[in-house]
């Protein structure tokens, strides 16, 4: 039997979409969100680090920072399909055109960066992963966190971020509506009764075509009342369910 | 060399991105790295990257005389005044 988690807290944050309530009404009525600029002000941070965070970092440290909220300090599981790849992208642009590079936007590119800030603004020395497994990389983070309390984790927070693939990557997605800057974290905790499971088995048959971004609908069937949700991904299956 | 240095207060809090810090909140005279203002390594390196682009000097990343002209903001401009070809 696979390990149940239940989710202890939970916390997203998109331009236009700040706090639970707003997350909660689009995800039972999905349209675009209004705001498509703006930033979160991640006042948590000491300026003197945040100074370094572009705003898709930003997004996800401040879903991070309110993931947590004042529970108590557990390993982090930070998960981006595509990580700060804007910043990649103008590295790479500037080093085709004989350009210095910026050391700090070096340093900041690498999928670990957020998780290592994350750590150094807390002087929390505990777990940090990150992870990028493509359509897959939400259930590749729930793994891990599962994988940690069964370890013996009280907890552990799973952040995901994301946001639309810049130019010229940008047809290797489909465009699909709900793909704007987004940050959310959830809090595992090994459920006492019911829970939720996560399961893997094969898949033969072709995939559907997805009208939905697979984390925003993953998060969509953590935080309703649905008891099932299945994501097909190439050759495999993932099986969300909810046990009573 | 007031100019200059108020040139390199600028680059300063805009190469590191130093939010809420004005010109006047930094004393030319006093410490860039550690104490002082707080600047780290990586600063340092980015902050050679801008001073290099803007003016021209060269330097080396890791000696001793490097780490004297990046004491202050007045060293700096000392050192900018002695080998800018910009």
């Amino acid at each position: 039997m696979t390990l149940r988690f239940a989710i202890s807290n939970w916390a997203a944050w998109a331009p236009g979409l700040t706090d639970q309530a707003a997350w909660q009404h689009w995800l039972r009525h999905p349209s675009q969100p209004e705001a498509e600029a703006g930033q979160p002000t991640l006042s948590e941070m000491p300026a003197m680090m945040r100074r370094r965070v572009e705003r898709l970092g930003r997004i996800a440290l401040q879903a991070s920072y309110w993931g947590l909220a004042e529970q108590p300090s557990c390993p982090v599981v930070f998960a981006s399909r595509f990580g700060d790849i804007s910043r990649s992208v103008d590295l790479l642009q500037q080093l085709a055109q004989g350009e210095t590079l910026s050391p700090t936007a070096f340093s900041m590119s690498v999928h670990n960066a957020i998780g290592a800030l994350f750590s150094i603004a807390r002087a929390d020395p505990t777990s940090y992963t990150a992870i990028a497994a493509g359509e897959e990389t939400v259930e590749a983070a729930f793994t891990e966190a599962i994988g940690q309390l069964a370890d013996g984790a009280e907890a552990v927070l799973v952040v995901y971020y994301d946001e639309p693939l810049p130019a010229p990557h940008q047809h290797f997605l489909p465009n699909l509506p709900d793909n704007f800057p987004r940050a959310w974290a959830c809090r595992l905790e090994h459920a006492a009764s019911g829970g939720i499971s996560l399961e893997c088995a094969p898949h033969t048959d072709a995939t559907p075509p997805a009208s939905r971004t697979a984390d925003i609908e993953i998060l969509h069937f953590l935080l309703s009342e649905s008891t099932a949700h299945l994501h097909i991904a190439g050759k495999r299956q993932w099986r969300w369910q909810k046990h009573a | 060399m007031q100019a200059l240095e108020l040139e390199i207060k600028n680059l300063v809090i805009e190469s590191l991105n130093l939010e809420d810090i004005t010109p006047d909140d930094i004393d030319s005279n006093a410490a860039l790295f550690v104490e002082g203002l707080g600047l780290d390594s990586i600063d340092a390196l980015e902050l050679g990257l801008a001073l290099q682009k803007r003016y021209g000097v060269a330097m080396s990343a890791d000696s001793e005389e490097t780490r004297r002209h990046f004491a202050s903001v007045r060293t700096l401009a000392e050192f900018v005044t002695a080998h800018r070809t910009k």
